[in-house]
């Protein structure tokens, strides 16, 4: 809680401050130094285990089985984060995996700066860079050997799969929106009939339909690869989703935006490239950014129909019989590896938020 | 050059069931200014929105400029470049500067190239006083700036007809006078305009013919000063007593 003083009232010292805030009366007292004590023994149980009494050092694990001081086993962690970035990769390639994750990263980067705001640069960004990651990861090109998908894993894969869903919904959602909004009231309500359908099913049976069931109904050049099914589907899904945050986003416009751009002779295509899709998105922003952020960690139910996502990866990092005991290290580093993800996200989201609210005063 | 600029005739307009304006015949000639005024619902705003198929009409002819307003999207295109409008609530695009607004349709309709349409903007820009005001977002200017960056935002296109639908009905009344300096301005140059407002002084000076409407029909017209001092029907008299009366 911030409140603007003005500058005419003086502040309160430090001191001043906290005794205020969280010792002005009797209740208040205790009830902070009992909070204050169970953060402080929390906090020092964590550093206990995470720091002091933890081992470090990737040939350290007998020593983690023998001297068991209740501390963590980060050797877990130095000795196996390969299967976990990398999954079944074959060894010797795995800094084409590498790199391609630090192509993409690269391009989320460089899509956050203004500059590249424009129809034209974004597209051909992320084109290039996806076509560079594809290039990498399957090789068959240029000397690189060829590793198939059922290769493809850990992060990578997680990447990979995240990317692909948003950069195939993203523009199906704008379609499905538009078609929802559409004049003509059959097309409206197929539209309205197909989202909800696919909005009111979960999203593992839509990934099971998709990998297991499709191909029993497509003709044999249609089939494709399971996980560019599973892509195909999860998409899908996003963009019902999204299609309603972007529908949302639009109605909350004055219907004097349309009519004004109307009036101006601007074409249907124009209005809503340069007028309505642009203040839609704006308005959906949050949600927006929420559903990408959810979408990012629904990837790790890949697993179920036997891709090795981040996840997955993790699981057997720790599931030999050497590492069997080091079950909590290996998901604490696979949460900060989706935390350092889905952290940047929402802070970029803010970003934007605040850069966008420019005009809205 | 003896076509008018708008000929309306047996125009019918209906919301459902709601028979909003009935066997409308209006010709307004090239250069002439009309104010239409009347009491609310009276099917003013619906008529001129009816001009430039914001609103379609269901039965009757429309035509602008000799082109007839039918379902086919050329002639509604070059009827909306031909005729600007201006809005009660303004509807500037709030997520683009002033000059942004004012370049984004001339550039689009490719009539002009972006240094051309940032020339010509702000050209009518410094016409309607504000050119120090061309980097700034709408939000945040006052009411009244920001109708005047719509008029010229309508200018841009080099319409040949204004339309103007109760455009100080939104503003503050100190920002009134603003916004009708800019209007008597474009009616001295000679510009065709047609003007729903209630702004009474403005149709006086400005006006070569006032219209006034009630329950979607016209009512009565004629010139502002045949028109304000000897209105013939009783309900132009009821509703004139109505505006001056306090």
């Amino acid at each position: 809680m911030t409140h603007v003083i003005p500058a005419s009232v003086p502040q309160p010292s430090f001191a001043e401050a906290i005794k205020g805030r969280y010792f002005s009366t009797r209740r208040d007292t205790i009830v902070s130094l009992v909070f204050a004590a169970i953060a402080i023994w929390l906090g020092w149980s964590l550093v206990n285990w995470a720091l002091v009494n933890a081992t470090f050092g990737a040939g350290q694990g007998d020593v983690c089985r023998e001297n068991m001081h209740g501390g963590a086993c980060w050797s877990v962690v130095s000795a196996r984060w390969r299967i976990v970035l990398f999954g079944l990769y074959p060894f010797e390639e795995q800094w084409r995996s590498g790199l391609a994750c630090a192509i993409m990263v690269i391009v989320a980067i460089l899509s956050c700066v203004p500059w590249f705001w424009s129809p034209r640069r974004l597209p051909v960004l992320w084109v290039a860079g996806f076509a560079a990651f594809y290039i990498l990861m399957r090789g068959g090109l240029f000397g690189l050997p060829e590793v198939t998908e059922q290769n493809w894993g850990g992060l990578a894969l997680t990447v990979f799969i995240f990317a692909a869903v948003v950069l195939l919904g993203m523009p199906l959602a704008i379609v499905f929106a538009l078609l929802r909004r559409s004049e003509l009231p059959w097309i409206a309500n197929t539209m309205a009939l197909v989202i909800d359908t696919i909005r009111s099913l979960p999203l593992l049976s839509i990934m099971f339909t998709f990998a297991i069931v499709l191909p029993f109904v497509l003709p044999g050049w249609a089939i494709g690869d399971k996980l560019y099914r599973v892509i195909a589907g999860y998409a899908l899904f996003f963009a019902c989703y999204q299609a309603e945050i972007i529908r949302g986003g639009m109605q909350a416009l004055p219907n004097g935006q349309e009519e004004a751009a109307k009036a101006l002779g601007m074409t249907y295509w124009q209005r809503i490239g340069y007028i309505i899709l642009p203040q839609a998105f704006r308005n959906a922003l949050p949600p927006t950014i929420n559903q990408i952020v959810i979408t990012f960690k629904e990837t790790s139910l890949v697993t179920i129909i036997g891709f090795f996502d981040v996840m997955a990866s993790g699981r057997a990092a720790s599931g030999t019989a050497e590492w069997n005991f080091a079950t909590i290290e290996m998901y604490v580093f696979v949460g900060l590896i989706f935390f350092v993800f889905v952290f940047s996200l929402s802070r970029y989201g803010a970003y934007l938020e605040r850069r966008l609210r420019v005009g809205t005063r | 050059m003896s076509e008018p600029a708008i000929r309306i005739s047996a125009m019918n307009k209906f919301y459902g069931t709601f028979h909003a304006l009935h066997d409308v015949d209006l010709e307004i000639a090239r250069g002439e200014k009309v104010v239409i005024c009347g009491p609310s619902g009276s099917g003013k705003s619906t008529l001129i929105r009816c001009i430039n198929r914001l609103e379609e009409h269901q039965a009757g002819e429309i035509e602008v400029n000799g082109t007839p307003l039918d379902d086919n999207l050329d002639h509604i295109d070059e009827i909306r470049r031909d005729a600007g409008m201006v809005f009660q609530n303004f509807n500037l695009f709030p997520h683009m500067t002033v000059l942004e607004n004012c370049t984004l349709a001339p550039v689009l309709s490719g009539r002009l190239n972006r240094a051309e349409a940032e020339k010509t903007a702000m050209r009518l820009l410094e016409r309607v006083k504000i050119p120090e005001q061309a980097h700034k977002y709408p939000g945040e200017l006052s009411g009244g700036q920001q109708q005047r960056v719509a008029i010229a935002r309508a200018l841009c296109m080099s319409p040949q007809i204004m339309l103007f639908d109760e455009p100080t009905s939104a503003l503050d009344p100190e920002m009134i006078s603003e916004v009708l300096d800019v209007m008597v301005g474009l009616a001295e140059e000679g510009m065709t305009m047609v003007c729903v407002t209630h702004e009474m002084g403005f149709a006086r000076r400005v006006a070569d013919r006032v219209i006034f409407m009630a329950e979607g029909r016209i009512i009565e017209q004629g010139p502002p000063d045949q028109f304000f001092d000897n209105p013939q029907n009783d309900r132009t008299k009821a509703f004139l007593s109505q505006i001056v009366g306090h």
